[in-house]
């Protein structure tokens, strides 16, 4: 189907902002990134601004969003749902925060902050869990965004840490298995999308006589034009090469490598999570993709 | 219960496109836009064929199967589209805040953003005509008589469409009083079991039918 941009970009900023959100919700159990914490939560709180300003570009009516909105078996009611309860959470995580004045904030509020962001991305990811695409619908595509929440998250804390002035070694080997996790996680989505050519229903030979010189739909001819965009952009820049700057940010262990790394690892994360969502919706045909 | 739908016998179906072009004048379908489409599935070598020549093809009317279980309805956030008490789906354009999830979820491809109103459409299987006891205009037009609408709960034998023969009434007022013709009627012997098809289902439920008899029903059910 047709490239949606505002959903492109809102699913990327709403794995960026829960991401980072849970990453200092898991710091905050062991006491860690007490100097960043409160940037954090602005900083997740400004991702999720522009992933809700981006996503309103996607609405032809969005003046109407109240107008019944609430049917409760919609992905994108969900969503909304999943979104005020991340915002509740993050505005009392705030609160805590501000009444400490340590940058420590109460086990429960961190193991709510890690609830809140695990249960965002996936909400908003199974939104696109459908039968009638083939491509989408396997638990792999939920999976591949909590995947780029588990890169983005860790490798944007290591950076804001490192500017604050935090102990970034307390991120180090988070940010290294999230970016492993992920990486995991979207080449199986990679893969799963790869083979997806093969789960059309096939007609054999059709024509449509309103279109008599127009291609017949070839699936296996679609998937095999996004394989550049896969292998190179989501796997090779999205996944691979945040492992790799994570795994030296975490050799060096200063601060001055981690804001190099780190934000190596977030602008290649990013542009890889972009890629994959292109592909996604570039091999998003109907199961009957005939007209 | 009733579930309004259309059975078309696809050995009666010439291919005129006359169901499409019919939809597009009455419902005002946008250019680039089709709430009804007709395909053609093949030609296709025929089972024991014995040369390159002995092929067959159909032709295949596409449009909203007015499912059982609507995928569409169930991902509209603000239950513009809904399933009404004819078992039809239907989309309350007041409420449709154009987020397309609905098209997204139609495993046909057969909704439709009208860019110029902001919302989802497709086929509405006429339901300003069948609200007042009359015909989808596709059935009314079909040049080979092979579209019949009625009730899918109470049998597929007594769709109706336009009457047929040389003294048959053909205005357009005559519909709404009778003046028809049923499946049973016209449509040679079938077997339920083996040649009334559907489109692919993936748990949505498409109500529409199609005979189809001695030839290959493509693509699965």
């Amino acid at each position: 189907m047709e490239l949606q941009w505002p959903l492109i970009l809102f699913t990327t900023l709403v794995a960026w902002s829960a991401g980072t959100f849970g990453t200092q919700g898991i710091l905050a159990l062991r006491g860690g990134a007490r100097r960043s914490q409160a940037a954090l939560v602005v900083v997740s709180a400004a991702l999720l601004a522009l992933s809700g300003i981006a996503v309103f570009f996607h609405l032809e009516h969005w003046e109407r969003i109240f107008n019944g909105f609430g049917h409760l078996s919609s992905g994108i009611t969900q969503e909304l749902i999943a979104v005020v309860a991340f915002a509740a959470v993050a505005v009392a995580y705030f609160a805590c925060l501000r009444r400490s004045g340590e940058g420590a904030v109460p086990k429960w509020a961190a193991v709510l902050a890690v609830a809140a962001s695990l249960v965002l991305v996936a909400v908003c990811a199974h939104s696109y869990v459908m039968a009638a695409r083939p491509a989408w619908d396997s638990v792999l595509e939920v999976l591949s965004v909590v995947g780029a929440s588990c890169i983005l998250g860790p490798a944007t804390v290591a950076v804001v840490m490192a500017l604050r002035g935090d102990d970034v070694s307390a991120c180090g080997t988070l940010a290294l298995a999230g970016a492993a996790i992920g990486a995991v996680c979207i080449v199986a989505y990679a893969a799963f999308l790869q083979a997806s050519g093969g789960s059309f229903v096939e007609v054999g030979y059709y024509f449509d006589p309103t279109h008599p010189t127009a291609a017949m739909a070839d699936p296996e001819g679609a998937v095999g034009g996004q394989a550049g965009l896969l292998w190179l952009g989501a796997v090779a820049v999205g996944a691979a090469v945040p492992l790799v700057a994570a795994f030296l940010g975490r050799r060096r262990g200063t601060a001055g490598a981690w804001k190099v790394w780190g934000s190596v690892g977030v602008a290649c994360a990013l542009v890889g999570a972009v890629c994959l969502r292109v592909a996604f919706y570039e091999l998003g045909l109907s199961v009957f993709m005939f007209y | 219960m009733t579930q309004y739908a259309i059975v078309t016998d696809l050995n009666r179906c010439v291919g005129c496109l006359a169901c499409m072009v019919a939809c597009k004048a009455v419902n005002n379908v946008p250019i680039g836009s089709y709430w009804n489409k007709v395909l053609r599935i093949g030609p296709s070598l025929k089972k024991g064929a014995t040369s390159s020549r002995d092929v067959e093809m159909y032709y295949l009317p596409v449009q909203c199967q007015h499912c059982a279980d609507p995928e569409c309805v169930k991902v509209c956030p603000t239950e513009a589209s809904h399933k009404l008490e004819d078992g039809t789906v239907q989309i309350d354009k007041s409420k449709c805040i154009g987020c397309q999830f609905c098209a997204m979820a139609c495993p046909y491809n057969v909704r439709y953003l009208n860019e110029e109103e902001g919302v989802v459409e497709k086929c509405t299987l006429c339901e300003q005509i069948t609200g007042q006891g009359g015909l989808p205009q596709c059935v009314i037009q079909c040049g080979g008589r092979a579209r019949f609408f009625g009730d899918m709960d109470a049998g597929i034998e007594g769709f109706e469409a336009p009457a047929v023969g040389y003294d048959a009434d053909r205005s357009y007022d005559a519909l709404y009083t009778g003046n028809r013709v049923t499946l049973g009627e016209l449509a040679q012997d079938f077997d339920e079991a083996t040649e009334l098809h559907r489109l692919p289902d993936v748990g949505n439920g498409p109500e529409f039918a199609y005979i189809l008899r001695d030839r290959e029903w493509k693509g699965g059910e």
